[in-house]
Formats: structure tokens, sequence, C-alpha cells
């Protein structure tokens, strides 16, 4: 039993590099996290196989996607899956119809440095839905989620039709469901936890919803709430200067992810980045930084 | 019995977890004498976490978790800074004041006085720190 604590100073890795790791070790020991790299060195079919179960069945067959064979009902392809040798990361899209450059559904893993896995991208959108050409800028440029430049005009149309920053159509409402397969998928990898970097306030608020907690950001979370009291540093920004920073926003959790992606914490000395979250899988962690926020 | 709750690493949360296990303890029938003592380690445990472990960071979230059975009131903390390791032995000063613990620190003293068993684990699932205080009839 210890006696005193220190703090350590080098990170330590989750597991072992996914290098160091036999197929041997991997099948006699089932409590050894395996990485993506792992699973993206398998065989086309074996990852094939096991990259099936990040997908929810009800999502596909709801697009009549052949949830074995990823087909449509004409026999053409709905699924990309990106997963190469060498590399930690995969990527599987799917698209409704010809157009793959617009998914419903779209996600993306990582191995991080630590040797645990973080969940890059999670996207998903109602194809019904109208869309708003947020995602490029009035010149074709793309704006990485708004977060290197922005389409004003149009993301002022999505603000106004309920949609968050990022967005470009509203969402399909399967978020639990494909976390569930999610942890269901990291559970047969022998992993406790995963992370992400949420991309706006509103993303941050539905994963607190969804169970996460902060490794980093909880503090900003809180002085952000505090900041969105009446007469607090953000809501006297909320001046109408621009129609994201409408006052009644400060009320709503959308309405303070506008202004926020609008640039009003430059009012607090910060910036919505370095926040950082996990899931521990199968524990709901219960943060609640906006008690009694509606969306 | 079983109640969680999760916080943002800082100071003020210590008086957040404090109200909480006090309504814990008032539920479960914990008496004032052993609350007492679960307030005194979770304190010292926190602050550990919030000025040690989230150094240098915007701090993240900090959980507690409480288990009640029978004659066995368990604790779990658990943060996703730097974490801790064992280190050697240091004796606490016995000239050193509460406000001012001098070198090492008090708070392992003060939860080994107060708690039968204690644990650390550190991982993917971030640093968690349980105590086991058994309760007398």
């Amino acid at each position: 039993m210890f006696r005193n604590l220190r703090v350590r100073r080098e990170p330590q890795k989750f597991a072992p590099d996914p290098l160091q790791v036999s197929i041997d070790e991997i099948i006699s020991d089932a409590s050894i996290p395996v990485s993506i790299r792992s699973i993206n060195n398998l065989p086309d079919n074996a990852k094939r196989r096991l990259y099936r179960a990040l997908i929810p069945i009800g999502l596909l067959t709801r697009f009549r996607i052949n949830p074995r064979s990823w087909k449509g009902p004409d026999g053409s392809d709905q699924v990309d899956l990106f997963a190469k040798p060498e590399s930690g990361l995969v990527n599987l899209s799917i698209w409704n119809g010809e157009d793959r450059d617009d998914p419903i559904f779209t996600i993306e893993l990582e191995d991080n440095s630590l040797n645990g896995i973080d969940l890059n991208l999670l996207v998903l959108s109602d194809p019904d839905a109208p869309r708003f050409q947020t995602d490029f800028d009035e010149t074709g440029a793309r704006t990485e989620f708004g977060t290197v430049r922005r389409h004003l005009d149009a993301e002022e149309r999505a603000m106004n039709a309920g949609l968050a920053p990022g967005q470009t159509r509203a969402g399909l409402r399967a978020s639990s469901e494909v976390f569930s397969h999610l942890e269901s998928f990291l559970t047969l990898l022998a992993h406790h936890a995963y992370f992400l970097e949420p991309l706006s306030y509103a993303s941050a608020w539905v994963f607190e919803r969804r169970g996460f907690a902060y490794v980093r950001g909880h503090k900003l979370m809180d002085e952000i709430h505090e900041g969105f009291q009446p007469e607090g540093r953000l809501y006297r920004q909320l001046d109408e200067s621009t129609s994201f920073r409408a006052q009644d926003h400060w009320n709503s959790v959308r309405g303070r992810a506008w202004a926020i992606h609008d640039g009003i914490l430059d009012a607090m000395d910060a910036r919505w980045d370095g926040l950082r979250m996990i899931k521990q899988v199968g524990r709901n962690a219960g943060a609640d930084t906006y008690p009694g926020g509606e969306y | 019995m079983r109640s969680q709750t999760t916080r943002a690493a800082e100071l003020e949360t210590l008086a957040t977890f404090r109200d909480f296990i006090d309504e814990f303890c008032l539920l479960s029938g914990v008496g004032d004498d052993a609350c007492h003592d679960l307030k005194l380690a979770v304190d010292e445990a926190c602050t550990n976490v919030v000025t040690h472990g989230y150094a240098g960071m915007n701090p993240g979230s900090i959980m507690l978790a409480l288990d009640f059975e029978p004659q066995l009131m368990t604790v779990e903390i658990t943060d996703f800074g730097h974490p801790f390791e064992p280190s050697e032995p240091e004796a606490p000063d016995p000239e050193a004041t509460l406000d001012d613990p001098g070198r090492g620190g008090l708070g392992l003293y003060f939860i080994y006085q107060t708690m039968d068993e204690i644990g650390y684990r550190s991982g993917e699932e971030g640093n968690v720190l349980t105590f086991i205080k058994r309760l007398e009839d």
C-alpha cells in the first residue's frame, strides 16, 4: 500500500504500442486493448466485419441499405470505409442516393498518443431536411465547420432554422443509438473510455447529456454559464450587433453556442479550444454545466 | 445505496462535495463522526487533485461517487488530470499547522487516520482514488 503520492510528470500510455502486441498476445489475453491500427492491419474482409459493428443496423435499414453488403436497393455502394493498413484512423461514411459528398452519417476514430481512442468526428444529417452551405464560404473554400472561415449568410439561415454551429442539416436523432454501438465496439476492443474535443458549446452540452465528463474545460463551461447570467460578462456582449448576438441568446444552448461561435468569449479572455471530453464506457458522468438549460 | 456527482475541479467544489456527503449520510443513516471523517478525507484528496492533478490546465471534471452498504462506506474520486504515483514516505512535520502543512503535506496522513482502506489506480478511464470506511453499529 502506498503511503505518499506525487504527481507523475511523464504521461503514461493506456495500452502497449500496437507494434509491441502480437496477434497471439491479443488472442491469449482478452484484456489487452486493441488499437485501430491493429484492426486496420487485418485483411480487408476481417476489418470490415469488425467495423460493421460501428453502424447501427436501424440506420442502414431506414435508408434501405443492406447491413452486410452495404449496398442500396439498386446494388450500388452506400458506405465508404477508409481504414488503411499502418494507419491509426478509421472513417466510415454512409450516403443516401448518389451524392457521396453529402453523407448522412460519418464517424471517425483514431488512436491517440496515449494509445487510447479519440472520436474525431460524428456527423448525423437528415437528408430530408433543408441543407445550409455553412461548410463552404462564398468563394467555395471549406470552412472546416466554421472554425477556419465563415459563410455568414448560410450560418444565419441555419441558425434561424434551428441548427447549431457546424451543422449543415438537422440531425438524424440517432446519436444515442450510435454511442451505444460505439461503446459495444470499444468493449470488444477492451477499451474502457474514449475521448473527443467538442466542436461547439452546443455539442459539449449534448455530450454531457450522453454521459461525458471533461478532461479539460469543465471550469470554462461553468464560467460560460456564469457569464451568460443577466449582467454577466457574456450577457453584456449580446448587444444585437450581429444576428448571432441577439439578446435572448443567453437563455438557450443554441443561442449561447451561436454567440460563442461569433467570438464573444473574447470578453472573458477565453477561446473555444482546448476542451477535451471523456466518456467512460458504461458510465454516465452526470456533468451538468447548464442546469435546466434548454436546447 | 449509491450516489454520484460530477463537478469542475476547483476549490469551490469542495463545499459542494461536503454538502453532498452530508445529504448522503443523512439519507443512508451514517453517523456524524463517520460523516465528518468522510468529509475530511474527501476534502484532502480533492484538494490534491485541484492543486496538483490539474495544475497548468483548464481544469476538467472531478467525480465523487458514494456507495453505502450496511457497515461499509466506499468513496470513489475520479479525475482526468495528471496522475499521481507512489513516492517515498515522508512523515508529516510535527511543527506544521493545518493552514500550513509544511513538507509533504498532511493530506494522505489524514486520510490514513480516518479510512480503513485506500486504493489508487490510473488508466484510460481516469485516475481513481478509493477509500473504504467500516462503520460501527
